[in-house]
Formats: structure tokens, C-alpha cells, sequence
């Protein structure tokens, strides 16, 4: 999908730009009150706290997250966020708070204020079945760990001299590493790692004990205070009543770990579960339309504006190809990523807010309208100049010849690489889950941790990308054996 | 027997041009200069053209011919000097400035008279032999697609490819797409037409049915410019032959004054490097003897600007 890197610089970026931003969101608790609903952030690939099945969220912090929104008069509506864009999300007010097992850290509270901790958690280690000597953190040194990205885990890890770190994207690819052999342990929050082993990584165990006390807070933006005041009136509440009690019991009980011992016991997990794959189809419908969707309209905006980039630019005069070389040098020259984040944190600091779905169709048209308008200048350029002088020596204007005798030549030349352009879209359209659009990769990503099944789910996404990218193809066939007749003079 | 057939060639073109001096002059080349940065292509070339006749610009490889040639269709703009074709007249850049408006206009008014058929004749690929024809008058003069049809069909047969209407330029032979070309330029009705060597693209049996057509051409009433280092083709064909070299007329006049008497010493050492180059143009002696036969027998009869190759 992306670099690590890539997306780290992106959000340290964005996360000091966007810094002032936090001073925005004020009166929540009143903004609370009056929509009727607490909209809640999480990155739901994180069983049995978070996970997301279709449009039903459920774990822990979701049963939880439902109780204090209904102390506090309002409905609880979950959206969900890569966990790497939840925080400039929570801040430019796209939820009123994050719930994702989030660790409540001096660095976190010094841009965020948190709700008194609902949970109690610590890092484990995790290695495989066989392997002997590592039981501690200090047995870690010199030792490869993975974990996931922007956890506290890393953070603990980063910290600790001679250990190199691997940062996944959910839990369940580092496991899935871990097994593999690639890796040597996994460090993560104990009760996640408890139940992706029981799920489907049987030839794993955890070893030691928690070495860390991590509390869980729920994060709010700054200037919260008054709804981060009823939340914990509302949380205080549900622990007196003993409801904190029974949910921490249907998640984390021992009634819980024995029927989660015994479902696995029934069923010895397979790398690759035909049956799971079967019942979960259905799921990846949403994702998949969503994605079309995202390609399908961003290619179909971005053919007229990178034709008309590309028109300016093979223009003589200066003032008009200047400003479509810069236009193409700078978005070509600027990942995806941080383009797609700028449209939807960084334009809500100028006031301007535009939606999830619009910000990914934006950035992905304005991304592909660079590459689209030079594979249209190539075409033109392509074009013997003797068309041109033809053209105009019969008495053609410029624009006539162009639109008349240069154009239709050049959409003859230019559809192979223009599909190339269009699969390309199809599959970068990935990059918007990071502003918490559930298109297709996501939706595998959540489906993957969601049931620890990795080499099931993932092998399905790419067979749907196949699928997607199919029609592309055949309507790029049937456009170059339309125009066979004339391409070859 | 060759020399023969020849004298008797100039005889006929000779009684053309008698016929032809009358007339008046439609282009009226003067002084003019172009220059690429230091190198000057076209330094002040001077000569006349008179209505209805065929008149070949000759010279050694960049001599300016081309250039020139392109200068009078405006596809190249000239620095100094005066073109005037008809009633349009054209200064050079430096003499005169015009505002974008009027060099649009004065482009639209110099190519609504001159047509040119480029050496590699540049057919439009995407559109069939009737398409290339019929997209000028359509798109420029407005017409309707059928009475660009009709106009585009008349031309396609006036060069015999009545047959090849539907067929893309990729699927016709040189000659056969030179002939679009030429129909393409009917198409829009000029008074001249450029030819950018015309026989540089095409076999040399083809040579013939090119000088044919040219004649045929002549025939119609247009005025024709013929740029081409081809010494024979051009005795062959021209009333007027005007030798360039350096960037300028260096010598004008009818074939057997400008082959059979050269006046400057630049004309005659060209001629004499084109002797010693004889063998070789008469490599296919008989194609040669074939071609001015044909020639000859064919002058009389044009109800078809070409035949069938």
C-alpha cells in the first residue's frame, strides 16, 4: 500500500499543522446534546475491543462506548478510522471522541485530553510455540519485534536500546510475520494478543507477564472539558452499578475465554478458510462499490482536466503552459497520501470542511489529472507536425485542427497508457482509508484482524481489484480494435 | 531518341508559355529575407509568377527552396520584404508588425487562395480518402456534410481514386495518397497550389503519372509552384524554372534558356554536378523513355487528372 515512512512524515507533518485547529471545537458537550448523538472514532481491527463486522461493530469498548452515550441522553454512532489518521480526525471534529484501546500517554494528554482510564491493560510478548529465551523485555535486545504502528508498544520498544522494531498496520500482520519466522516477537496489548492467538495463531503462546500498566482513556479534542466531565460522571456511574462488571465479563471473563477456547477447539483454524471466505463475501460488497465508485469518478473527472492541462501546456505562450507545468510538477512530485490528508485536516484550519467520500474523489482526480496530462501531452506531442501544418494550410484554425485532426489521433495513441492510469487509480484509491473511508483494501484489513484470518481475507481483496480492474480492460480492447484500421500509417 | 522526344516536349511547352506570357503576374515575390538565428535562409529572393502557369522552384539541398515555398503559405513567417499573392499582400515581420487579429486574417485570406501538397503529403490517418477530403470544406467553409461530400467525391475522381473513397490512407499506395492529398487542396478551391517535392516520396516509375497530373493541373486554370531538385522532372514539366541557390532566385526562365543557355555561373555548375550525375538518373533508361511517351501521348486527354498506376 505505502511505505511506513511515508505515511509516519505525512502525519507528524499534518499533526503540527494542524495543532492550532484544537481550539475550534468548543461547547461539545452542547454540540452533543443538541445532534442527539456521541459520534465515536475507532479503528476497529482490534478484537475483542473493537472489530467491525458489515456495519456491526462490536467489542468491549463498543458496549462501553453505548453505555456512557446513553447516561449522557444521546445515541453512540461508532466511525471508523485507520488508527494512523484517528487523531487529526478527533481533532479537526470529525467525531466527538476516540475510543480505540487507547493508551492514555504524557505525550497524547499534552495535545488531547482524555476521560478518567475504563481498562487496564499492559504489553505482553508473544513469540512463537517453540521458540525458548525470550521472557522478558530485556530478552528482546538484539532481537527483531513487531508491532503495531503508533502504539504504545512501539513506543516502549523504540525506547529500549538494541531492538529493532517492525511497525505493521493491524496486529494480525505482525503476528502473521511472527509465524512466518520473519520476526522474532510481537509486543503488543495483552488481552488482543490473548485473542488472536485463540482465534487462528495457534503456534504462538505468550510468555511472562504484562510488563507494562497501560491505561485506556477515551480521547477527546481540546477544549472538551464539559463533555469530558459527563463522560466520566457517566463512567463512574457504570462501574458503581456493576454494568462495567458484566461487559468486562462478556469480553474478557473467564466464561468468555472458555467459550472462546472451546469455538477453537471445535474448529482447528486453516490458513485458508474456503468456508469464512464464503460467509464473509457478502461483506466485501460495501468496499467494493466504494472503491469503483472512487476510481470510476475520479478517472472520469480527471480525463478533461489533465486533457486540458495537457492542451495548456503544448500551448507557446508561456502564461498559459507555466501554470499547468507547475500544476503537474507539484502534484506529481507530492505523494498521494499527503495530498489526500491536506484536502480533508489541513482545509478544515481554512474553514473549509469537505466530507470523507468528496475529499478522496478531489484528491484522487486532482492526483490522476497530473499523470493523465502527460500521458495527453505525450499523444499530442506524438503527433507528426506535419498534421498540424496540413491542418492549417487547408485553412484550419489552431483549435480547429486541434479538435478536428490532432485530438482524435491522440485518444487513438494514448489508450494504453491511459488504462495503465486507470488500474493504477483503481488500486491508489486504497490510500483513502486513511481518512476513514471503508473501501476495499480497508474493508479486508478490518475483516483480517477482525477473525485473525489474514491469508484468507487478503487473497480475496486481490481477487477483487482483478475483478474491478477487468471492464478497464475490456473496454481499452474494444477501443484499439475499433481503431486498428488507423493506427498503423 | 530520347534528345528527340525532348526537343519535341519543349516545342509543346514553349507554345504553352507564349500562350501564358500574357497573362498576369498572381505572385509577386520581393527581397524577401529569413533568418534562423545567424543563419540566413532566405536572402533576398526576388522573382514573378505568372497566373496559370507551372513554374518549378530548383536547387541544391538547402538552398531555401522549401523554405520559400513554406513562406507562401505562411507556415513560415519572413523577416523582410513582400509576398503578394493575388490581392493579398504580406510584408515581413520586421517591416511591418501586425496585431494577432490581423495576422490571423491575413493568414485566413493568403490560404484561402494556396493550397500545398507536402513531399510526405501529411493525409489525416484517422479519416478515410473521402474524410481527409471533405473535413476543410466542412470545418473552414462551413458546408454540409453533404455537399462536402459531394465536392470531396468530385475531387476524388477528378484524380481517378473514385474507388478509394472508403479506404485510410494506410491503405493506399504513395501515389494513390498523393492523390488524396492533391484532391484534399481541390477540395478547397485555391487559385495556386504548392507542391514541396513532389516526386522525392515515390517510385521513379510513379515520376510520370506525377507530371501528368501536374500538367492536367495546369490544365484547370491553377496557378502551380513546384519545388524539387529533380533537373529532368523539371525540364519536363515547367513553363517557368527558376534556380535557387544561397537564399535567392539566382536565375529565372524557361527551361531551354535556363538548361540550354545558363546565364550565371552558379546555374552552370549546378547543371554540369547534374550531368556528371547523368548515369545514374538514367539507371532505368527505360522507365525514362516510357515515362516521356506517356507524357507526351497523354497531354491531350484529361478527363481524369491521373490514371490507374
Amino acid at each position: 500500500m505505502m511505505s511506513q515512512q511515508t505515511r509516519r512524515t505525512a502525519l507528524t507533518l499534518l499533526l503540527l499543522l494542524l495543532f492550532p485547529v484544537s481550539t475550534l471545537a468548543q461547547s461539545a458537550l452542547q454540540r452533543v446534546r443538541q445532534s442527539g448523538e456521541l459520534r465515536i472514532g475507532t479503528d476497529a481491527t482490534y478484537p475483542p475491543f473493537e472489530s467491525v463486522e458489515g456495519n456491526e461493530f462490536s467489542g468491549f469498548d463498543i458496549d462501553l462506548g453505548n453505555a456512557i452515550a446513553r447516561e449522557l441522553g444521546v445515541k453512540a454512532r461508532f466511525i471508523n478510522a485507520s488508527f494512523d489518521g484517528i487523531f487529526p480526525a478527533l481533532q479537526n471534529g470529525t467525531f466527538d471522541a476516540v475510543m480505540s484501546s487507547v493508551t492514555i500517554t504524557p505525550e497524547r494528554s499534552a495535545s488531547m485530553l482524555f476521560s478518567d482510564p475504563y481498562y487496564d491493560s499492559g504489553q505482553l510478548i508473544c513469540v512463537r510455540r517453540e521458540s525458548e529465551g525470550i521472557n522478558a523485555p530485556d530478552d528482546l535486545k538484539g532481537k527483531t519485534v513487531g508491532v503495531q504502528i503508533n502504539t504504545t508498544a512501539q513506543y516502549d520498544l523504540e525506547k529500549r536500546e538494541g531492538v529493532t522494531v517492525a511497525k505493521y498496520n493491524t496486529i494480525d500482520l505482525a503476528l502473521l510475520d511472527l509465524q512466518n519466522n520473519r520476526i522474532d516477537a510481537v509486543v503488543g496489548d495483552a488481552p488482543v494478543l490473548k485473542y488472536m492467538i485463540f482465534k487462528s495463531f495457534r503456534e504462538l503462546k505468550t510468555v511472562g507477564h504484562r510488563f507494562t500498566d497501560e491505561k485506556f482513556g477515551i480521547a477527546f479534542a481540546q477544549g472538551s472539558e464539559d463533555l469530558v466531565r459527563e463522560v466520566n460522571t457517566a463512567l463512574k456511574k457504570i462501574k458503581e452499578t456493576g454494568e462495567y462488571d458484566q461487559i468486562h465479563e462478556k469480553w474478557f471473563g473467564e466464561a468468555a475465554e472458555r467459550a472462546a477456547e472451546q469455538e477453537a477447539s471445535k474448529t482447528k483454524p486453516k490458513t485458508v478458510d474456503f468456508n469464512l471466505a464464503r460467509r464473509l463475501l457478502p461483506l466485501f460488497l460495501s468496499g467494493i462499490l466504494l472503491t469503483a465508485q472512487l476510481a470510476l469518478i475520479s478517472l472520469a473527472l480527471g480525463l478533461p482536466i489533465g486533457l486540458l492541462l495537457a492542451l495548456m501546456r503544448v500551448q507557446s505562450s508561456r502564461l498559459i503552459a507555466a501554470p499547468a507545468a507547475l500544476y503537474v510538477e507539484v502534484v506529481r512530485g507530492t505523494p498521494l497520501l499527503v495530498q489526500i490528508l491536506f484536502i480533508y485536516f489541513v482545509l478544515p484550519y481554512f474553514h473549509i470542511y469537505i466530507p470523507a467520500k468528496t475529499s478522496g474523489v478531489i484528491a484522487l482526480t486532482l492526483n490522476c489529472a497530473a499523470y493523465i496530462s502527460e500521458i495527453f501531452r505525450a499523444g499530442i506531442l506524438s503527433i507528426d507536425v506535419g498534421q498540424m501544418e496540413a491542418a492549417r494550410s487547408l485553412g484550419m484554425s489552431y483549435s480547429q485542427a486541434m479538435r478536428r485532426i490532432i485530438l482524435p489521433q491522440t485518444f487513438r495513441r494514448v489508450v494504453p497508457p491511459l488504462t495503465n492510469e486507470g488500474i493504477a487509480l483503481l488500486k491508489d484509491s486504497s490510500l483513502v482509508s486513511v481518512i476513514g473511508l471503508t473501501e476495499l483494501a480497508r474493508t479486508g484489513q478490518e475483516l483480517a484482524s477482525r477473525y485473525a484470518a489474514p491469508l484468507t481475507i487478503w487473497p480475496m481483496v486481490a481477487i477483487f481489484y482483478l475483478l474491478l480492474t477487468f471492464p478497464l480492460t475490456r473496454v481499452a480492447e474494444y477501443l484499439e480494435r475499433r481503431w486498428k484500421t488507423v493506427t498503423r500509417s | 531518341m530520347l534528345r528527340r522526344t525532348r526537343v519535341k516536349l519543349q516545342d509543346t511547352v514553349s507554345s504553352w508559355i507564349l500562350k501564358l506570357n500574357q497573362e498576369q503576374d498572381v505572385i509577386e515575390v520581393t527581397d524577401i529575407v529569413k533568418r534562423y538565428g545567424s543563419n540566413t535562409v532566405l536572402n533576398h529572393a526576388t522573382f514573378q509568377i505568372q497566373t496559370g502557369q507551372l513554374t518549378t522552384i530548383l536547387g541544391p539541398s538547402g538552398c531555401g527552396k522549401s523554405t520559400m515555398l513554406r513562406c507562401m503559405n505562411r507556415l513560415e513567417r519572413f523577416d523582410r520584404g513582400r509576398l503578394k499573392i493575388g490581392d493579398v499582400e504580406v510584408s515581413g515581420t520586421e517591416d511591418k508588425k501586425l496585431t494577432p487579429a490581423e495576422e490571423k486574417e491575413l493568414t485566413r485570406r493568403l490560404r484561402e487562395r494556396v493550397g500545398i501538397i507536402f513531399q510526405n503529403f501529411n493525409l489525416f490517418p484517422h479519416l478515410t480518402a473521402l474524410g481527409n477530403c471533405m473535413e476543410a470544406p466542412m470545418t473552414v467553409k462551413g458546408m454540409q456534410r453533404k455537399e462536402a461530400e459531394d465536392v470531396a467525391r468530385h475531387y476524388l475522381h477528378k484524380v481517378g481514386l473514385a474507388d478509394k473513397e472508403e479506404h485510410y490512407p494506410a491503405q493506399l499506395s504513395g501515389g494513390q495518397q498523393q492523390r488524396v492529398a492533391i484532391a484534399r487542396a481541390l477540395a478547397m478551391e485555391p487559385e495556386v497550389i504548392l507542391f514541396d517535392e513532389p516526386t522525392s516520396a515515390l517510385d521513379p516509375q510513379l515520376i510520370q503519372s506525377v507530371a501528368r497530373m501536374l500538367r492536367a493541373l495546369d490544365d484547370l486554370g491553377k496557378t502551380l509552384v513546384v519545388v524539387s531538385h529533380d533537373m529532368n522532372f523539371a525540364r519536363r514539366i515547367s513553363d517557368q524554372v527558376i534556380y535557387f541557390e544561397g537564399g535567392h532566385a539566382v536565375e529565372a526562365g524557361t527551361p531551354q534558356e535556363v538548361f540550354g543557355n545558363p546565364q550565371k555561373a552558379e546555374t552552370r555548375a549546378f547543371m554540369q554536378s547534374f550531368q556528371e550525375d547523368e548515369p545514374l538518373a538514367d539507371a532505368q533508361p527505360n522507365a525514362d523513355k516510357l515515362q516521356s511517351n506517356a507524357l507526351e501521348t497523354n497531354l491531350g486527354t484529361r478527363d481524369n487528372l491521373g490514371q490507374e498506376e
